[in-house]
């Protein structure tokens, strides 16, 4: 990325109307812990008064990246650009092995496996402690992800469905393949349903948790290898808001390279995707959900890629299911990629937050479009009882067609 | 690192155990509350400097985020007895510095307390900690039909408590009232540390009016921790029409008109080209070409007043030769129009890294010709500026927009303000409707009244704050210690 780091913090008039959106600074009370004060902080860094190490990268470890002070700033500064610029600044000076010993096991698939398969021979369900606290200094508060199981659905006859109008490819992802199975089984079986087939390619990450966590070379050297094993000009279909938000602004990571700027453009997130190419009208002919949802704003979809009305359209158009309103819909849960790993205390605090505002509005289910959340907030909802199901928003609208009981959690 | 108020101690003496540095400071205030609560060193110095007022700052000592009436007084009784000066801050978003800590010391920050306490529908009340965002109060009666009507253009972020400081207005003040008219009573830590409580519940009640000090003492004469505010129904009907205009002086001529008509809007405001493109690429608003001024007017109350009245607007808004009167068709796009008004000034931070928005008040048949003259300074000394204001009030804002990486800049941008707040004066206006005097216009003061007046009024602050320690070097220009200050925190560059 060329852009120059102090120009963009200059666009900020510290007006302030970013306070009441940031999750830690709701939670805090601390302007070192706001959006304002952070551009500030990162502005007087480079201006030489304050230390990096010190004084600016505790406050930028403590972000959670959601992005949500963007939707608020009327003068458009792009805090999560100067977020990753300044932890990728903030680690080469002074990189720190356990962050990248923990994304490399999330982004590698095989890895991911192994560790998930190990983990199991530990005691207890928390994420490793000596992982957490030499990332935090905390105790655990994540348990460890248990994978999905793939559901057997049933068949779904060409004769019933619309023309083949095209392909798609479909990010399979990383963490996603390996924890969510069942929702590339659902995206691919609604894709299908508005007349769309995938053509799956071999593939790996996208770079996203990279450039979210300041290391923009390895978010680059990914970026392109997904480009280049996805050569057709068709559109990329993606379920995870934080990959999906990445790629759409792969042509800044790559500083304005043409090809980054045509593959940003033929990414569409799933839910953008059906809506413009006609579920809601399959929806009519799906047999329902007599249930009560609601739905909770990925960051990655509200905040980096502005999509709100387009899943809540498609939840609504499912005959008897009710959409009910969810308090603060739009704040960060706190999984925020491995932020509740390396910021277990925030990160609980804003889930709890999240969790009652769920519970308040007396829905059986929430809906959410990233895998992060999903986990995060399945987490809280496993130890409030399971009273709420949480499901991915594709889940949800499948179960619209086959029923809620293929989306039963089996244990494994 | 030696303590400011050692140096320049505001009223002589030193006092034995008093810290010595800002690390010792930091401590014993952590005993005192506990070290969560606590914010010290380079970072929070750096954040807590200023507003969002940026010429002027000073780092403060430390800063504190108490939770309740009890830990403030606490720390304000700490102060007191170690002679060390204290400013209460809300969400910092003031546009005088009315936050700054002007001889370092102790900010306290009523960020964390944000509760609201108790809400009395039936009497139409509620009583809150007053670091709670203006808007927020709002949201939580809004299932009663009822809000709070002061809204400043910050009420998403701005503070109850920062609203009484200030005592804030807003484009709907123009019907309703400022927040002074608003509030029932506070519960204030005076600047000894006692915790009074001034009025209540109910409005009225016999005796002097201390609450009517309070509210717009910007924080001078002690922290106000929890207020009764006063809710009123939210309108059964509101009609919103933006207006273009192809001279200043038909948009002008029109606010004129319609407030001689006997009609009383619930907003009349204005933008001049100089914050449309701002707004139009910040939030897509739409306006014909060669616009050279938008109204925003805004009629609310029983549906058949508002239609009565919207007609009548609609008529003058033609008669002064209205390029377009567009009425929003429903709430959505309402909010939209009102989105670009309150963020308008927010949104100039596409255009240049720093402004400064003013705050005259001037007659209103004066307009035009105010107008004139902040275009002629403006070009005069060389920066931008835009205007976005509350029109029906005459109370304008002016907002220039600079580098303030250029100390040349913020010295043109410094006089250039003084320059135009003198003009008000001369108009026979005010420096300051809404904004505060803060420590940007404390030298204007003695401009605006006469020794005797300021005298007055310093007597009336002694009433509470004989310390001198308690929110320092704002509103009155004769505090001892402050002009030598003055040349430190003015027009700080990067």
């Amino acid at each position: 990325m060329n852009h120059d780091l102090e120009e963009l913090t200059t666009h900020c008039i510290r007006c302030g109307f970013c306070l009441e959106s940031c999750p830690t600074f709701v939670q805090t009370g601390n302007e070192m812990e706001s959006p304002r004060g952070r551009i500030y902080l990162v502005r007087s860094a480079i201006g030489g008064k304050l230390n990096w190490q010190e004084d600016v990268k505790p406050h930028l470890d403590l972000c959670l990246g959601c992005r949500a002070c963007e939707t608020a700033c009327p003068s458009a500064v792009q805090y999560g650009m100067i977020l990753e610029i300044a932890r990728d600044k903030i680690e080469k000076e002074k990189p720190q092995r356990a962050k990248d010993a923990l994304l490399a096991g999330t982004t590698n698939p095989t890895i991911l496996k192994t560790q998930l398969a190990l983990g199991r021979l530990l005691p207890g369900k928390r994420v490793p402690g000596l992982i957490s606290h030499l990332l935090s200094g905390h105790a655990a508060e994540a348990d460890r992800p248990t994978p999905q199981q793939e559901a057997h659905f049933p068949f779904l006859d060409d004769k019933d469905l619309p023309a083949i109008k095209g392909e798609v490819y479909l990010l399979e992802g990383c963490a996603m393949k390996v924890l969510y199975p069942r929702v590339h089984q659902v995206t691919r079986r609604l894709l299908r349903r508005v007349g769309f087939v995938v053509k799956d390619v071999s593939q790996g990450c996208c770079g996203a948790l990279h450039a979210h966590y300041g290391n923009l070379t390895e978010a680059r050297k990914l970026g392109e290898r997904l480009i280049k094993s996805m050569p057709d000009n068709l559109p990329v279909i993606v379920n995870s808001a934080g990959c999906g938000s990445t790629i759409k602004e792969y042509g800044h990571l790559m500083d304005g390279q043409s090809s980054a700027e045509a593959f940003a453009k033929r990414t569409f997130d799933v839910s953008e995707f059906l809506l413009a190419n006609g579920l809601i009208e399959a929806l009519q002919s799906a047999k329902g959900l007599n249930q009560t949802a609601t739905y909770h704003d990925a960051c990655h979809l509200a905040h980096g890629q502005k999509i709100v009305s387009q899943p809540r359209e498609l939840i609504s158009a499912i005959p008897n299911l009710k959409l009910v309103p969810l308090n603060e819909a739009d704040m960060c849960c706190g999984s925020a990629g491995i932020y509740n790993v390396t910021q277990p205390e925030m990160a609980r605090k804003l889930l709890e937050r999240k969790y009652d505002n769920i519970a308040q509005t007396g829905a059986s289910i929430v809906a959410t479009g990233n895998p992060g959340c999903h986990s995060w907030i399945a987490q809280a909802a496993r130890e409030h009882g399971k009273k709420i199901q949480v499901l991915h928003t594709l889940e949800l609208l499948e179960a619209a067609f086959v029923g809620l009981e293929l989306f039963e959690e089996k244990p494994i | 690192m030696i303590l400011t108020h050692q140096q320049e101690n505001p009223i002589g003496g030193t006092i034995p155990n008093m810290p010595s540095t800002h690390a010792e400071l930091a401590k014993a205030l952590e005993r005192l509350l506990t070290p969560e609560a606590v914010l010290s060193g380079a970072a929070a110095e750096r954040a807590y400097d200023c507003d969002a007022y940026t010429v002027d700052r000073s780092n403060p000592t430390a800063v504190v985020l108490p939770e309740s009436t009890e830990e403030v007084a606490k720390v304000v009784r700490w102060c007191c007895d170690n002679n060390v000066p204290f400013t209460a801050r809300g969400a910092g978003t003031g546009l005088s510095g009315g936050v700054l800590a002007a001889l370092g010391g102790v900010v306290i920050s009523t960020k964390r307390m944000t509760r609201i306490l108790e809400i009395d529908v039936e009497n139409c009340c509620l009583l809150a900690q007053s670091g709670i965002a203006n808007k927020r109060i709002s949201e939580a009666v809004k299932q009663f039909g009822l809000h709070f009507a002061p809204d400043p253009s910050s009420q998403t972020v701005s503070t109850i408590g920062g609203n009484i400081g200030e005592n804030s207005g807003g484009p709907h003040t123009l019907k309703y009232g400022i927040t002074v008219q608003h509030i029932l009573g506070v519960t204030l830590v005076d600047p000894r540390g006692e915790i009074l409580k001034l009025g209540g519940k109910l409005a009225g009640g016999p005796g002097y009016d201390f609450l009517g000090l309070i509210v717009g003492g910007e924080g001078t004469l002690g922290v106000v921790t929890e207020a009764w505010v006063k809710l009123v129904p939210v309108p059964k009907a509101v009609a919103t029409a933006l207006i273009a205009y192809s001279t200043i002086g038909d948009a002008t001529k029109t606010v004129a008109d319609i407030i001689a008509a006997g009609t009383i809007p619930a907003a009349l405001e204005m933008m001049d080209r100089g914050i449309l493109q701002a707004v139009r690429l910040a939030f897509g608003l739409q306006y014909p070409e060669g616009a050279e001024a938008l109204l925003l007017i805004e009629c609310d109350g029983e549906p058949e007043t508002v239609a009565s009245e919207m007609e009548i607007v609609k008529q003058i808004c033609t008669r002064n030769n209205a390029l377009e009167i567009r009425v929003a068709a429903d709430e959505a796009e309402r909010a939209k129009l009102w989105v670009a008004r309150k963020k308008g000034i927010g949104a100039m931070g596409r255009i240049a890294p720093s402004i400064v928005t003013h705050d005259g008040v001037i007659p209103r048949s004066k307009l035009p010709e105010m107008l004139e003259f902040v275009y002629a300074v403006a070009k005069r000394q060389q920066i931008g500026v835009a205007n976005l204001f509350h029109a029906g009030d005459g109370n304008l804002h002016p907002c220039f927009y600079f580098d303030d990486r250029d100390p040349d800049q913020i010295r043109r941008v410094i006089e250039a303000g003084e320059e135009i707040l003198t003009r008000c004066i001369e108009l026979g206006g005010s420096v300051s409707g809404e904004h505060g005097i803060g420590v940007e216009k404390i030298d204007l003061m003695k401009l605006m009244f006469a020794p005797e007046d300021l005298e007055l009024q310093a007597t009336s602050k002694r009433i509470f704050n004989d310390a001198m320690l308690c929110n320092p070097c704002k509103v009155l220009p004769n505090q001892k210690s402050c002009v030598e200050h003055q040349k430190r925190w003015r027009g700080t560059g990067w």
